[in-house]
């Protein structure tokens, strides 16, 4: 049996990081929007064995990762098919620093993003990711160091200190 | 002036919290509907299936035994099932057909083979080029308008075998095309996707392809993809009479977790199809860990036959 005010409890307090989360892998606010609707929607259809998981706001990561990063390959799949609809209008930036980053991060894999958002947006160790994304502790070091470096390179006034700093963490 | 990482990242944070959320109560209902209508779709699928096989054995099987006569390209297949009902419109191309001039029907050399194929004639062909007219069209019910010439495998990874055949290779074209099931409203995201492939091998050639693509599956029950943590399991599967001859195999993986329908497997099928020197390859690639669905691979393997008998003959 599905407890429904357990489950808009769960809704309420995880869905702003979750779709934080969202933009930062999936890099378009409107698809982010998607994709965390989507991975709620499959959340409350196994409510039932979800409410008892030990971290479901951890399995709603895992679930739009997996959904962002298989739309993210099919995105280059269907580029040509982008290309010719062109991309939707995009709304005045309240921030431009955050749509800059997003800019950037478009142009990382999927896991470097993944990566990236679980240590800067949920402060969670390398063991931590590691756990979460199920793979060995130093091919998520590689994913972070690659993922700076890479976005060092897109962000020329980014602080590199931070990020030699971070990287031995 | 120097930024940190984590103040962008802040910075994106309150962008995404400049947006409104569904309220859960919305999101509910709409699961939940949701998940009414595929039930709905899914038995409405099964009772049309039934039924379909049940008046299409009359209809399109003659008394005499014989395999149906394969439908032209386009228009929908004679045993169509609940995911491909006949279009009330004649199909538009899917792909250009002015990047393409005419090609001429090419010179049959010797006659079909003794034993008729299910799918008509199967005369020996030597083309040397795949025009856009080769490639099916989509019954309108199974149309999204996604479509892409992207480069690609045309197979899966079999345990990485390599198939020798490859070397004879005289041209191969492909495209990825995105369906949906015919219950499914316009606008929703696609039920599945094709890796849809044609190839032209040098004469002789493409019975070694099909032969070595059996084997490859045969030799290879299970294995472990790059950037999947999950066991592969690969199995023939009798595909039917396409075609001069045909190959079918699934792949099948435990769902990730809050992919597809719980408790269900993700299920990929991939038929290879030979008609003379040319063997075109449907491998269902899903859309979000969707499961194929048999039914609808039939009946797009039958309109990739028609289309390429078209084209050949």
């Amino acid at each position: 049996m599905r407890d429904a005010q357990s489950f808009d409890d769960f809704y309420r307090s995880t869905a702003r990081r979750m779709v934080r989360y969202g933009y930062a892998v999936a890099g378009d606010h409107s698809e982010a929007q998607d994709l965390v609707q989507e991975a709620y929607t499959r959340a409350w259809r196994q409510w039932g064995r979800l409410s008892s998981h030990p971290a479901p706001e951890a399995w709603l990561r895992l679930v739009v990762a997996r959904l962002a990063t298989d739309r993210w390959r099919r995105l280059h799949r269907w580029r040509a098919v982008l290309s010719q609809t062109g991309p939707p209008a995009v709304a005045p930036p309240p921030s431009e620093d955050g749509v800059l980053l997003v800019g950037a991060l478009r142009q990382l894999p999927a896991v470097h993003r993944q990566a990236l958002a679980l240590h800067y947006l949920f402060d969670m160790s390398v063991d931590e990711i590691a756990r979460e994304t199920d793979v060995p502790v130093g091919t998520v070091k590689s994913w972070l160091s690659r993922g700076r470096s890479r976005l060092a390179a897109l962000l020329p006034d980014l602080c590199t200190v931070e990020l030699e700093a971070n990287d031995v963490s | 002036m120097s930024v940190e990482l984590s103040d962008l990242y802040r910075s994106l944070s309150t962008v995404a919290d400049g947006h409104e959320l569904t309220r859960p109560e919305s999101l509910r209902r709409f699961a939940d509907r949701r998940a009414r209508a595929r039930i709905a779709g899914s038995t409405l699928a099964v009772a049309l299936l039934v039924g379909g096989v049940a008046v299409g054995a009359r209809l399109a099987y003659p008394a005499d035994g014989a395999a149906p006569l394969p439908p032209p390209a386009d228009t929908a297949g004679p045993v169509p099932t609940a995911a491909t009902p006949r279009p009330s419109t004649p199909p538009a191309p899917s792909t250009p057909p002015a990047s393409t001039p005419p090609s001429p029907p090419p010179s049959r050399t010797t006659p079909g083979t003794s034993s008729q194929p299910a799918t008509g004639t199967a005369a020996p062909r030597s083309p040397t080029a795949i025009p856009d007219r080769a490639f099916f069209v989509l019954a309108a019910a199974n149309r999204t308008g996604m479509e892409s010439r992207g480069d690609g495998p045309a197979l899966p990874v079999l345990c990485g075998t390599r198939l020798a055949s490859d070397s004879a290779m005289v041209q191969r074209r492909g495209r990825y095309l995105a369906y949906k099931l015919a219950q499914t409203p316009t606008g929703n995201v696609p039920d599945g996707s094709y890796r849809h492939t044609i190839t032209i091998y040098r004469a002789g050639r493409a019975n070694d392809a099909v032969r070595e693509l059996r084997r490859a599956v045969r030799d290879c029950p299970d294995q472990r993809l790059p950037d999947d943590g999950r066991t592969w399991r690969q199995r023939l599967l009798t595909s039917g009479t396409y075609g001069d001859e045909s190959v079918l195999f699934e792949m099948r993986a435990p769902m990730p977790d809050g992919m597809g329908e719980p408790g269900t497997e993700e299920v990929r099928l991939v038929r290879a199809i030979r008609l003379g020197d040319v063997v075109t390859v449907l491998w269902e690639q899903g859309w979000e860990h969707t499961a194929a669905e048999r039914s609808q691979v039939d009946a797009d393997s039958r309109r990739a036959v028609a289309a390429i008998e078209d084209w050949l003959n």
